[in-house]
């Protein structure tokens, strides 16, 4: 279905971009976002880069056992929070998405004492790092097993189209996830029912360290869409304004009753799968700095510039503020102490099973 | 290597090194794919990656990239791509990187691997080894620390081998790559560093055969794949406090060698069987069943046993840690037991 009032072709040969490497804009449409709101995607992404960074660092010092990098990925990120009604619509994460989360509104305390598993984590130290959900803002857990968050996505979106609501749900995942027989599963129901929900794939190009061409024999993800019945979309991930302009048509398509989209955003991830990879063994170092010469964040820096709504000095303090909000989380985070262990027995089930009751009591006696 | 390991290891030609699990598992594969070219292995980041608990680092520059196949992220497609190929002359060797994902390869390997011999009227044959982990404590959480070896114990026509030391390691798998059924092949993900002497070539240890890692008089601590470590700690310390236990490590779940099993019990009339997976309806249950059955009026105390909590597993090292026995737990219980109050 094509709208009127649409920007964008699916199905373009080349990656959708509406800013040049320097920063021009570049579409052939009006730029209708604010200075505020452009200043915020911009902040935004420097609070997810500077998570991940310190994450790293917490990770190599043991504070943490797993982090996964997402450098690189933050304009795609920003793009897809910003389409979002934030708490109003349904998100389906993945564990790469660091900057998406924070940018919704999840609590910086919440993502670090998450991926520590303190009290001061909401799933009460129960979920791998990197996998932070939130009832309050509608976001479901990320599934550590590839892809299996794809059909409850679908269901989500389903459920919201037969109670009427006007919520949309976004289910983002990497390029190997799309190999997954529950990807497909997923995205044909939510094609055949006219579900409202993006599928955003955040493609990097690798699975740890299997390449692009190996997963699978097409040389894209969006053009699976057409088989699926839905529009695909072709996007440079590392053009947050793209991201979030494309992003944005899908979103209000899906609300306003016109079914699902496919959304594939090129992007690259500058660090290792995760801080146990090695990624040296399998990917070029000029390759890798090719792709930082592309970053997301520097480019939505050259394009506020330009524009009069960046300079050193706001750089400066946008950097401060952001390392003290990061400081300030992790001291709260690691301040909430351990969790309790009788915490552990409960929400098995609804009501504590008697086995449990027993386990328990023979635990802490 | 110590001075110590290298001069033990000069003394003792035929058991010449100390290696660890992972590479006992690489050598028993690199081994059998020397002398087999049917002999392949596919999986996730198999290749240049050597998996991410590096225990295939070195195969793929040794056998090229068609012998050791990176996939898609599909693991029911490789699985059933792997019942395929074994049907019709190769032995595929998947590996499933953690064993959580049986729970996405269960349609191929049990209604597919597990029947494809019973249902051709034994005409075709799946002669397939899936490697895959068990094991928590490795702070992964409820959805990559699952021990699922019950699940797969619980059908016909799959072989299920758990190895708990470097040596059982190689010999049982390169058994398992000869066996002409599908075989489901458990490593304990925290054991993959554990050192322990192999020796060097070609040596298979058969199914069905249990081993008593360490012969005792008073109790007997039946233990599989992850918990055979924590019962030889808990034997130790039992020990020093005049309790003499004996460590029954059953090495495949089916086969299941009762014998031994039941003359462990029968000699020491008190027993503690102990598993990594859940207890309830687990595989604990059958082997306390099979030694009660066997032993019954030789014991001196109901067969007890232990497994992990019934909770998923959490990610909190203060949770995890406590939800799956641990070699004091078993020192208490068996204490216990002998006491009359267990
Ligand atoms: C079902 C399943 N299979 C395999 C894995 C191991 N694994 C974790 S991440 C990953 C790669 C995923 O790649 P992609 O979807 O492209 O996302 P990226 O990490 O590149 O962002 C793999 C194979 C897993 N977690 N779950
Ligand atoms: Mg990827």
């Amino acid at each position: 279905m094509i709208l009127e009032s649409q920007l964008f072709q699916p199905f373009t040969d080349e990656p959708i971009a509406v800013t040049s490497e320097s920063g021009e804009w570049i579409a052939p449409f009006e730029l209708d976002l604010g200075p505020d709101e452009l200043r915020r995607m911009y902040q935004d992404m420097l609070l997810g880069r500077a998570v991940d960074e310190r994450m790293g660092r917490l990770q190599r010092q043991g504070k943490v056992s797993f982090a996964a990098p997402s450098g690189g990925h933050e304009g795609a990120q920003v793009g897809i929070a910003h389409a979002m009604r934030a708490g109003h619509d349904w998100l389906f994460p993945y564990y790469r998405d660091v900057t998406l989360p924070l940018a919704i509104g999840v609590p910086v305390v919440e993502f670090v004492a998450q991926a520590m598993g303190t009290a001061a984590d909401p799933s009460r130290a129960r979920q791998m790092p990197y996998h932070p959900s939130s009832k309050a803002l509608n976001i479901f857990s990320a599934a550590s097993p590839i892809a299996s968050h794809i059909p409850p996505a679908a269901g989500c979106a389903i459920s919201m189209k037969l109670r009427g609501t006007d919520q949309v749900t976004v289910c983002t995942f990497g390029d190997g996830s799309t190999s997954e027989g529950d990807w497909h599963a997923g995205v044909n129901f939510a094609g055949a029912q006219g579900a409202p929900i993006v599928f955003a794939c955040q493609n990097n190009r690798y699975a740890i360290s299997v390449g692009f061409e190996k997963q699978t024999g097409s040389d894209s993800i969006y053009t699976k869409a057409h088989a699926y019945g839905m529009p695909g979309y072709f996007v440079d991930g590392m053009d947050a304004l793209a991201s979030y302009y494309v992003m944005r048509e899908a979103v209000q398509r899906a609300r306003d009753g016109f079914g699902p989209a496919l959304v594939e955003l090129l992007v690259y991830r500058y660090g290792g799968h995760s801080t146990a990879d090695d990624d040296s063994r399998y990917r070029p170092r000029a390759e890798v700095e090719a792709w930082r010469k592309r970053d997301p964040i520097a480019r939505l820096r050259r394009f506020l510039t330009r524009k009069g709504l960046w300079d050193e000095a706001a750089e400066r303090e946008a950097e401060a503020v952001v390392k003290a909000q990061v400081d300030d989380a992790i001291a709260q985070a690691q301040a909430a102490g351990d969790v309790a262990l009788e915490t552990m027995f409960e929400d098995v089930l609804a009501e504590v099973p008697e086995r449990l009751v027993k386990q328990r009591s023979e635990l802490l006696g | 290597m110590s001075t110590l390991e290298a001069l033990v290891a000069a003394a003792r030609p035929e058991a010449a090194r100390v290696i660890t699990f992972s590479q006992a598992v690489r050598e028993a594969l690199a081994e059998e794919m020397r002398r087999d070219e049917r002999v392949f292995v596919i999986g996730e980041d198999v290749a240049e990656a050597g998996t991410p608990f590096k225990v295939l680092s070195g195969l793929v520059e040794e056998f090229g990239p068609g012998r050791v196949i990176d996939t898609p992220i599909s693991e029911a497609g490789f699985t059933g791509l792997a019942v395929g190929a074994a049907m019709t002359g190769m032995r595929p060797v998947v590996d499933l990187m953690f064993g959580d994902f049986l729970t996405l390869v269960m349609d191929q390997l049990v209604n597919q691997a597990a029947k494809t011999h019973y249902m051709s009227g034994g005409k075709l044959r799946v002669p397939l080894v899936l490697r895959t982990t068990l094991g928590a404590t490795r702070r992964s959480a409820a959805q990559h620390s699952q021990s699922l070896q019950a699940w797969v114990s619980h059908v016909p026509g799959l072989i299920v081998v758990t190895p708990s030391t470097p040596y059982d390691a190689k010999g049982l798998l390169k058994t398992a790559i000869r066996n002409d059924n599908p075989v489901v092949f458990f490593e304990d993900k925290m054991g993959y560093t554990d050192k322990g002497e192999v020796p060097e070539g070609d040596y298979a240890i058969p199914f069905g055969v249990a081993d008593v890692k360490r012969p005792g008089e008073h109790v007997t601590l039946v233990a599989t794949s992850s918990m055979v470590q924590v019962a030889l700690k808990a034997a130790d310390e039992l020990a020093r406090q005049g309790v003499s236990a004996e460590v029954v490590d059953p090495r495949t779940l089916f086969p299941l060698d009762k014998e031994t099993l039941v003359a462990s019990a029968k000699k020491t009339g008190h027993v503690i069987v102990i598993d990594e997976g859940y207890e309830r309806y687990g595989v604990t249950a059958e082997l306390a069943a099979v030694i009660a059955d066997g032993a019954f009026y030789h014991l001196d105390a109901p067969v007890k046993r232990l497994g992990a909590m019934d909770v998923p597993v959490p990610f909190a090292p203060t949770l995890e840690d406590v939800t799956v026995p641990t070699p004091e737990v078993v020192v208490a219980l068996t204490k216990r037991l002998l006491a009359g109050e267990a």
